[in-house]
């Protein structure tokens, strides 16, 4: 129900632009969206969706330009505004004392929305989400999946024709993720206009059309297919086990603007509306098959985003453990593994080894397992019961000698933000006993190694997140452990840094260190040697992608999250679900 | 304003509070043990001071000196001393807080209608209560008439509120003020700037809800609690420290009503200012927990303080209530009496409710 | 060098935190500075009302042995006894005198007139101290004007002497009080601080992976906190010195028992870390927390005019042992053979917590 206007659209933004400070975070922005339809907004963290979304729901002013919603000036008519839409803010937006019910009588109290209509609306909506009998329950004690239910059905209890959703979908398990897309489609039907953010390129095609946010600007606007299409004929995948050969070939070439390895196969971007040529197809096709392979959007993005200069090579061979290695050298051993919280168990009975050189990635909902059993792995916590040996150490029983051979980096990426990069770099040395000349020379392998050269001396705090994120691993292998343990290390960077820290990651492996990832983005998964699909607590799949596609009988061209879901219903039919809480 | 709206947020803001128990639990605990503390630790009442006397003389006259000083009540005596250096061993470790030192030939002295002096040596770290002592001391010596004789000008005095001159009845009413003071300004920067932090606010940035509708609804629990906080310290002062109540309840109630909604409304403010729940602690805690205490009147005296800081004194509201609460509790004062304090209370009352209502922009920068 | 490398990171981090340097600051400066000039329980310029009665040459004379003391303040000259009512009422005047019609013709004829004082006891202390220099001030005169000659008593004359404070003057007992307060809070919230901040960023879990060992963590995090607390000695020696506090003992016992002192702090301190979950909930702890230990240490009033049962409570307060020991070597000049009862309180008591400290900080990290 668009008012006071003339235009037909639900949302206009004529360049705007917002400025924090010094800092343009938002700049030229032009959209013009139409009633009904789902509009999604890409980008890293810091490319200034939640300062747009903001913007459009009329609780911050642009600096520049002026911003039409529903027909109003988000400026000048603010209050017609923020009584109509639905606006859902990044992070968890409830109030946790409270519970399910009074956290919606609350948003009904508040639109006024009272008696019978309420009564309806409230029940139609918890039992689209699911949260029929949790009413009496306080929304702190939800899983994180509920919660962003909850918090959807509270913006949803207005029927709002405008629905603005930042980040929706953050640290969101894909079964939940997957109830929520639902329930939007469903509101959509009755003539709602939906905009929605998300850092994970596969919600991206849910919407019907894409804008890409990068730095504060929009690189790209248009529906998903059409944004592929940009990157037809540009991305090529080569299978081969000549790949020093194949590296050298494509050295400082100008076209490329990505190379990834993804097991074997050498996943080649090269610049929009750019060809190899042929001498190089050549070359390439002699040592190994390449076929070309449709874009995906992050391919796009990263084409978009990917600087001038000429794109390195990751110059490293990927490790392939070889099939037959023996169990006794695997480095990391884990036999019937069980983690209790009083009478909640965490981890259920995981047994899996682990060879050196893999990088073995984790995935599942929260609440799966995960971060549980990277502890006990390293001696953070102690185990109900079962064996773990890691680096040749048995966890349980010397977590002292256990600590100088791994390695680890925690979700908030642990560093001292106080502290230089230097000062941040020379403390974790110190700690580790590595002193003098040894200490000298591991920090410049490392800052040499994640590119951190010349940065010696700003705070970390002053650092975007990606460089933390490098700086972190950095801090983590000054001793050369022989098995890292990574914890979400990439949430929120954008995918060319994350493509960048998975080369890093995988040439780390190459030196015969063992990588444990957890991980969100499904995408990412293709990176690891073997997964680990937990649910749970219980290790309900593990092995490489290949493998995990044969063992539902899958065809080749899958997508992880297909597999994925496919692995957690099967394990859902097999035993009566309790929805997990946190 | 709309009344649902508003309730909505009454609603939502007072199940918050019930279902924190940590700030329940501090909410009714901490003004008992405030009342308590202060109500029996605070005694400047000055009884049972530890004598020392050196008596050089030994006479009759000595004797009845220092058995004055005994009978008066105040004193309490621990040693005789034999030599100086006993005195100034017993000083230094704090055994004595006075001595009377009479010298050698003090009754020879006063038959011959000499005056003898007589050396009173107070030790004088906790000046406080060395000078009231002190005072006793002096006035007691002073008119030590041997033989006794009735002085030329009599003095009578008479004792205006607060005539058992117990320190409780002073203290008490003034602690209201501070107990009002230390709390609830806390919670209440701490309530909003909570939703900033959380960045539930924003939720409410982008509702229908007005600046007023927000700021009242929050208030209104707060207020509440901190209005139940003060019956409950008047009860207790009433009842169990016996504080003699003279005024009239109802007027007292009804400034104290004007002074919860002061400092919650500060507390308010100070919110709208800081970003962190860190900095709204500190900040309240500096501008209102410490000033009243220290500056309202409660403990010491505003008129010995140098100009300029009387002149400070004047920026806190708990000043104001300080002077109302001992007016109307001990000297039974009314409107006619106390009115520029309530208008002034009133006054700072509506500004910092404007300027936090002003403040409150419902936009995130 | 694990300890080492801990300790340069906690000394950078500190050197770092304005929000912690600014309190410190605060608490040891200006917050001295304020209370020193602002607070004593002196009675000055109290607000008096005089009614004179007579209005002769022996009441004018009275009145202005009052008017030039400096205890009192002539605020007016009511005309009738119930205006200076209101006066008191009205809290114009905190007393009045009153004298009698006749009064000049009957000192000179030896009847004895009545001089009435109306006192607002409200504040008992400043009640009694004005009541005790009206009579003073009723002796003089009396002395001045030879009256006692006509009855022929002898008076005594007190000769006061103020030991270790003779200007008698609440300034001192204050800025010392004040810096004993410094201390407690800085030892406590130093450690509190930078162990919960840790906790709520997370890095502690990173250091559990570390081979570092939690005895070394736990050194880390209490040994600057005891540097700092006697390196600020020095700075609020210079305040002691403004305010002319003499330091009458020796600088180095007293290090020694602050260093005593700081165990006991220090041990709270991370008391209150191990319960705490965010920075504000330390602080706020810390700040409630401490609030009756400071009160029943005597630092506001001495423990010997409070009741019985919370003497005894005070017996546990490292903080009262610290007051003795502070205004002990300042004012009074005292050496360890009188202050070794309080040095044997505060090693006891220090240890004890400091020891629970430990155990309590191990069994939360393991």
């Amino acid at each position: 129900m668009a008012g006071g206007g003339n235009t037909a659209w639900i949302i206009e933004a004529q360049s705007i632009g917002r400025r924090f400070g010094t800092q343009n975070v938002l700049a030229d922005i032009k959209l013009q969206i139409s009633e009904g339809e789902i509009f999604g907004l890409l980008g890293p963290d810091g490319a200034g969706k939640t300062t747009l979304m903001q913007i459009l729901a009329a609780i911050l002013d642009p600096t520049e330009g002026a911003c039409r919603v529903l027909g109003f000036d988000t400026v000048k008519q603010t209050a017609s505004i923020t009584s109509r839409i639905g606006y859902m803010s990044q992070g968890f937006t409830l109030y946790d004392r409270l519970t399910v019910d009074e956290n919606l009588s609350f948003a009904a109290g508040v639109r006024g929305i009272e008696g019978s209509v309420f009564q309806q609306r409230r029940q139609r909506l918890l039992a689209m989400a699911g949260l029929t009998q949790f009413g009496g329950r306080r929304a702190g004690n939800l899983s994180g999946g509920m919660r962003k239910k909850l918090s959807l059905c509270s913006n949803l209890i207005h029927e709002p024709p405008l629905l603005l959703l930042d980040e929706l979908s953050l640290g969101v398990d894909p079964v939940s993720r997957r109830e929520l897309w639902q329930m939007l489609r469903e509101f959509r039907e009755s003539g709602a206009t939906i905009v929605v953010t998300t850092p994970y390129m596969d919600e991206a095609d849910y919407c019907d059309r894409l804008a890409l946010l990068d730095h504060g600007q929009i690189l790209a606007l248009d529906s998903p297919d059409a944004l592929r299409r940009r990157g037809e004929g540009t991305v090529f995948e080569l299978t081969t086990n000549r790949a020093k050969e194949v590296l050298k070939v494509l050295t400082d070439r100008p076209e490329l603007s990505g190379l990834q390895w993804l097991g074997t196969v050498l996943h080649i971007l090269l610049r929009s509306a750019t060809t190899l040529p042929n001498d190089i197809v050549q070359a390439l096709q002699n040592l190994g098959q390449l076929q070309p392979v449709p874009a995906s959007l992050e391919d796009v993005f990263v084409q978009m985003t990917a600087p001038e200069s000429a794109v390195q090579a990751p110059a490293f061979v990927p490790s392939s453990p070889s099939p037959d290695s023996t169990a006794e050298l695997d480095v990391v051993q884990l036999k019937g593994v069980t983690c209790r919280f009083g009478d909640f168990t965490a981890v259920d009975n995981v047994s899996l080894n682990v060879p050196a050189g893999e990088v073995f990635g984790f995935l599942g909902p929260n609440g799966a397992g995960k971060t549980t059993l990277i502890r006990a792995m390293c001696a953070l916590l102690k185990p109900a019961s079962g064996e773990l040996r890691v680096a040749g150490v048995d966890v349980v029983k010397e977590p002292m000698r256990l600590r100088s051979r791994i390695g680890y980096m925690s979700q908030r990426f642990s560093l001292y933000t106080e502290l230089t990069v230097a000062e941040n770099l020379s403390f974790f040395a110190g700690v580790y006993g590595i002193d003098g000349h040894p200490r000298v020379e591991a920090i410049a392998w490392a800052s040499d190694m994640i590119g951190l050269s010349g940065m010696e001396d700003r705070k970390v705090q002053e650092l975007s997140a990606a460089l933390r994120q490098r700086l972190a691993l950095a801090c983590s292998v000054l001793h050369r452990p022989a098995v890292l343990f990574l914890d979400e290390p990439t949430s929120g960077v954008d995918p060319v840094s994350r493509q960048r820290f998975w080369q890093l990651i995988q040439s780390l492996a190459s030196t015969g260190m063992a990588i444990f990832v957890t991980t969100h983005y499904l995408e990412e998964a293709t990176y690891c040697h073997r997964l680990g699909l937990m649910y749970e607590g219980r290790l309900i799949a593990a092995g490489s992608i290949p493998a995990l596609r044969s063992g539902l009988s899958m065809k080749e061209a899958t997508r992880m999250e297909t597999i994925f879901m496919a692995y957690i219903d099967r394990e859902k039919k097999a035993a009566p679900l309790t929805e997990a809480v946190s | 304003m709309n009344r649902h709206r508003l309730m909505a947020v009454v609603a939502k803001e007072s199940r918050e509070i019930i279902r924190d128990p940590i700030t329940v639990g501090v909410s009714v605990l901490l003004p008992l043990v405030m009342l308590f503390l202060f109500g029996y630790a605070i005694s400047l009442d000055v009884e049972d001071v530890a004598l020392g006397v050196l008596d050089q003389d030994k006479s009759p006259a000595s004797r009845a000196l220092s058995d004055s000083f005994v009978q008066s009540g105040y004193f309490r005596l621990i040693s005789d001393f034999k030599t100086v250096d006993e005195v100034e061993d017993a000083l230094q470790r704090g055994r004595v807080k006075m001595t009377l030192v009479i010298p050698p030939r003090f009754h020879a002295a006063l038959v011959r209608k000499e005056s003898p002096a007589v050396q009173i040596l107070v030790d004088g770290t906790y000046s406080a209560t060395a000078l009231v002592a002190a005072n006793y001391a002096q006035t007691i010596v002073a008119g030590f008439r041997q033989p006794a004789r009735p002085s030329p000008i009599q003095l009578e005095t008479r004792v205006w509120y607060n005539a058992p001159m117990r320190s409780v009845n002073y203290v008490v009413p003034g602690l209201y003020a501070v107990i009002l003071m230390a709390f609830p300004p806390l919670l209440t920067a701490l309530a909003l700037v909570r939703e900033k932090e959380s960045g539930s606010i924003q939720q409410i940035f982008a509702s229908p809800l007005t600046p007023a509708e927000f700021i009242v609804g929050k208030l209104i629990p707060y207020g509440l609690i901190a209005f139940a906080q003060m019956i409950m310290v008047i009860s207790l002062g009433f009842f169990w420290f016996q504080v003699p109540f003279q005024g009239n309840l109802g007027f007292l109630l009804a400034t104290a009503l004007i002074f919860v909604f002061c400092t919650v409304g500060i507390g308010l403010l100070v919110s709208t200012i800081t970003r962190s729940q860190l900095t709204a602690m500190l900040l309240a805690l500096i501008i209102t927990l410490m000033p009243s205490f220290l500056f309202s009147g409660f403990l010491f005296p505003i008129f010995t303080m140098p100009y300029v800081l009387q002149l400070y004194t004047t920026l806190f509201p708990a000043r104001y209530f300080v002077e109302l609460s001992r007016g109307i509790v001990l000297k039974g004062g009314g409107l006619e009496v106390l009115w520029v304090n309530v208008a002034v209370l009133l006054l700072y009352t509506l500004v910092v409710f404007w300027l936090a209502a002003w403040r409150f922009r419902k936009k995130v920068a | 060098m694990r300890l080492t490398s801990l300790l340069t990171k906690e000394i950078i981090q500190f050197s770092r935190d304005r929000v912690i340097l600014l309190l410190i600051l605060w608490l040891y400066t200006i917050e001295v500075v304020i209370c020193a000039y602002a607070l004593s329980f002196d009675v000055k310029h109290l607000p008096l009302a005089a009614v004179d009665q007579d209005r002769s040459v022996a009441s004018r004379a009275l009145l202005e042995k009052f008017s030039t003391s400096e205890a009192f303040d002539i605020a007016g000259y009511p005309s009738t006894m119930a205006e200076a009512g209101s006066w008191l009422d009205g809290g114009k005047a905190s007393l009045v005198v009153v004298i009698p019609e006749q009064f000049d013709r009957d000192l000179r004829r030896g009847a004895v007139p009545m001089v009435q004082l109306l006192l607002d006891g409200s504040n008992s202390n400043t009640a009694a101290i004005a009541r005790g220099y009206t009579a003073q001030i009723l002796d003089r005169f009396q002395q001045e004007w030879k009256l006692d000659g006509v009855t022929s008593a002898v008076q005594v004359e007190p000769v006061l002497r103020v030991w270790y404070n003779p200007n008698q003057t609440y300034t001192s007992f204050m800025v010392l009080s004040m810096i004993a307060l410094a201390a407690l809070m800085v030892g406590v919230i130093h450690p509190a601080a930078s162990i919960v901040r840790e906790k709520e960023v997370g890095t502690i879990e990173q250091l559990m992976v570390t081979p570092i060992r939690i005895g070394e963590l736990f050194l880390a995090k209490t040994a600057p906190t005891l540097a700092i607390g006697l390196l600020s000695v020095f700075p609020s020696l210079l305040i002691v010195w403004w305010f002319g506090v003499p330091l009458r003992g020796s600088l180095l016992l007293f290090l020694l028992l602050t260093a005593l002192f700081l165990l006991s702090a220090i041990g709270i301190g991370v008391l209150v870390a191990a319960v705490s979950k965010t920075l504000q909930q330390a602080l706020l702890l810390s700040f409630f927390g401490l609030f009756p230990l400071m009160f029943l240490s005597g630092t506001l009033v001495p423990v010997e005019s409070m009741p019985e049962f919370l003497q005894t409570l005070s017996l546990a307060s490292p903080l009262r042992y610290y007051m003795d020991v502070i205004l002990g070597i300042f004012l009074k000049g005292a050496g360890m053979a009188e202050l070794w009862p309080q040095a044997l309180a505060l090693l006891v008591i220090g240890s004890l917590l400091f020891w629970v400290a430990i155990g309590v900080f191990r069994r939360q990290l393991a």
